[in-house]
């Protein structure tokens, strides 16, 4: 469905030092400097498939997102959507694709939002019928009935964001490009977004392409996902392998029936927290299965879990990896 | 058939919007009628004192005046606006969202505002018109009307086509309202017949700006004093006019590059 092949895409952009002085000077001599917002990175996307897209802020996320949706022209490299070159905004091209920006709207701000829905209507030209059935469809799985007569204004962010889902999804595009879609909503509100979102890959069987800044959304949404960072891909495999490879180590979290001294716990690894009759202990996964037995047999056990350490770590570590490199 | 589709949706959104404030509706349309009275008073100062201008009798003067009112409620009622808001979108980077659709990125920008109280300038050129003609004491012929229609698209488009120009400009420059003030201002020249201008003036405003099109050749046309040489000059003109700023626009989307995030 996404060919990407040495994509490359660099703006020149103009550098000047802070001051008055050298406001000035501008003016007359304007010194230009190279940005690789994205430096040759390839990648393929099956029809279906669900894909996170993680990195810093500046790392080329967005950058990427919009030279696959045809807005940005690429510097260098092939890129295929869909079976479309992006960059010539083919109609039939623009019929199958979306994007979300969840820092921007397209939404009609002092009308209600179902106006805006007419409007792209109108645009995608889509049959009444099957408008009206994809419009009884979102206003179920989004719950929009009380939204959809409110001026856009009026409404919350995370109602706008489900209304601006919905008028995103109105022509059933065949890929979603999905930029921070959660930003800025409260947990509850994610979730909706998070459980709709998959809700429509499945049922339509459509190829997501998401960034976002919340871990979770990736872990919630994505089997599989790309890490990029300064331009360039530095991972693309599955989540899971991904925090094995980051970091190989397992944290197993102990709650006792009484406290214990922290000496105790040391033996099975590093202790990361350690509160009266809790604790959180590091182990490598070699050692795991030694150090559960041992707190097996030593501890006074209330429960044990082991899990695999936060998202947010996980990726702290990989840019920091990236950084020292 | 999806182009005429899009064309009502947006007019229908656009009214919507322009309705939604009852009270907003009611003052711009008293001041639309107040704007109208005063665009009437330079002429009227000038023809106390004289019988003609540059072989323009007062009622003649008046057809200029008539189409001048309507081209404006047009520019400033549906042009300007809708302009006024892809400048918005070029500085939010909401563009992205007009240039993700199936559809001609400049007809969605065209119609994307409209102030319907505008239309009473509309209106106001009709009285205009029907004085002028009841004090010249004769009706034009069919023809002339028809000539006239002409005109008033030729006017249409290349008011229009400047601009779009105006707004290509925003791609590279990002701040161009006062652009479109600009504009707008010297389209007031446009209620005077162009022979008023002489030298690099009339060239200007011939050629350069071409505001001779815009309300001297329609009020010509009623007159029945339009020649046919300078008809087909007019309509070849504008042809080309418009296919410049519609090239000009092209360039200005592909140069975009979207505020980032």
């Amino acid at each position: 469905m996404i060919e990407v092949e040495h994509l490359r895409k660099w703006y020149r952009v103009h550098r000047r030092p802070p001051g008055l002085a050298a406001a000035l000077r501008s003016l007359f001599h304007r010194p230009y400097e190279t940005v690789k917002a994205v430096d040759d990175i390839s990648f393929s996307i099956a029809a279906g498939e669900r894909v996170g897209f993680l990195g810093p802020n500046g790392a080329g996320k967005t950058t990427t997102l919009k030279v696959l949706s045809g807005l940005l022209h690429p510097t260098e490299g092939r890129v295929l959507v869909a079976g479309s070159t992006p960059q010539d905004r083919a109609r039939s091209f623009l019929q199958q694709i979306t994007l979300v920006m969840g820092q921007k709207q397209q939404l009609l701000w002092d009308l209600p939002p179902s106006e805006t829905f007419l409007l792209n209507r109108a645009i995608y030209d889509i049959p009444k019928k099957e408008y009206e059935a994809t419009l009884a469809e979102l206003t179920a799985l989004l719950e929009l009935a009380p939204l959809l007569g409110k001026p856009t204004r009026q409404l919350s962010l995370g109602e706008r964001m489900k209304c601006e889902l919905a008028v995103a999804l109105l022509h059933r595009p065949k890929v979603l490009f999905l930029d921070e879609p959660t930003i800025g909503l409260d947990v509850s509100m994610q979730a909706t977004v998070r459980g709709f979102v998959r809700e429509y890959n499945q049922r339509f069987g459509a190829t997501v392409l998401l960034t976002s800044h919340y871990m979770e959304d990736v872990a919630a949404l994505c089997p599989r996902v790309m890490v990029i960072d300064k331009g360039k891909l530095i991972y693309d495999g599955s989540l899971h392998e991904l925090v094995r490879r980051v970091r190989p180590d397992k944290r197993m979290i102990v709650r006792l029936t009484r406290p214990v001294e922290r000496r105790d716990l040391e033996s099975l690894g590093a202790v990361v927290e350690h509160r009266d009759a809790e604790a959180v202990v590091q182990v490598t996964q070699d050692a795991l299965q030694g150090a559960v037995a041992r707190a097996l047999s030593t501890l006074p056990l209330h429960d044990l879990t082991v899990e695999d350490p936060p998202l947010e770590e996980v990726m702290r570590d990989l840019f920091a990896q990236g950084r020292a490199a | 058939m999806r182009t005429v589709n899009v064309i009502r949706a947006q007019l229908r959104a656009s009214l919507s919007l322009a309705v939604q404030y009852r009270l907003d509706f009611v003052v711009e349309g008293l001041l639309a009628i107040l704007w109208m009275a005063v665009t009437l008073v330079p002429l009227l100062v000038v023809f106390q004192a004289r019988q003609q201008i540059v072989g323009w009798t007062f009622p003649e003067m008046l057809l200029v005046l008539g189409w001048f009112v309507g081209l404006k409620g047009l520019l400033e009622g549906a042009v300007s606006p809708s302009l006024m808001n892809v400048i918005e979108h070029v500085r939010k980077g909401t563009l992205d969202f007009v240039l993700l659709k199936p559809v001609d990125a400049q007809l969605l920008v065209s119609l994307a505002k409209i102030e319907p109280w505008r239309s009473i300038d509309l209106f106001g050129a009709a009285a205009i018109f029907l004085y002028a003609f009841r004090q010249l004491g004769r009706w034009p012929s069919s023809t002339d009307l028809l000539l006239a229609a002409a005109m008033l698209g030729t006017a249409v488009v290349v008011m229009y086509s400047i601009a779009i120009l105006v707004v290509s400009i925003a791609f590279f420059a990002v701040r161009v309202d006062n652009l479109l003030y600009l504009f707008q201002s010297i389209f007031d020249v446009a209620r005077w017949p162009s022979s008023i201008f002489r030298g690099t003036l009339a060239i200007v405003f011939t050629y350069v700006l071409p505001l001779a099109l815009m309300t001297t050749y329609p009020a010509l046309a009623l007159l029945g004093k339009l020649t046919l040489p300078t008809t087909v000059g007019a309509l070849v003109g504008t042809a080309l006019f418009a296919a410049f700023a519609r090239a000009i626009w092209r360039v200005s989307i592909a140069r975009y590059t979207s505020a980032s995030s």
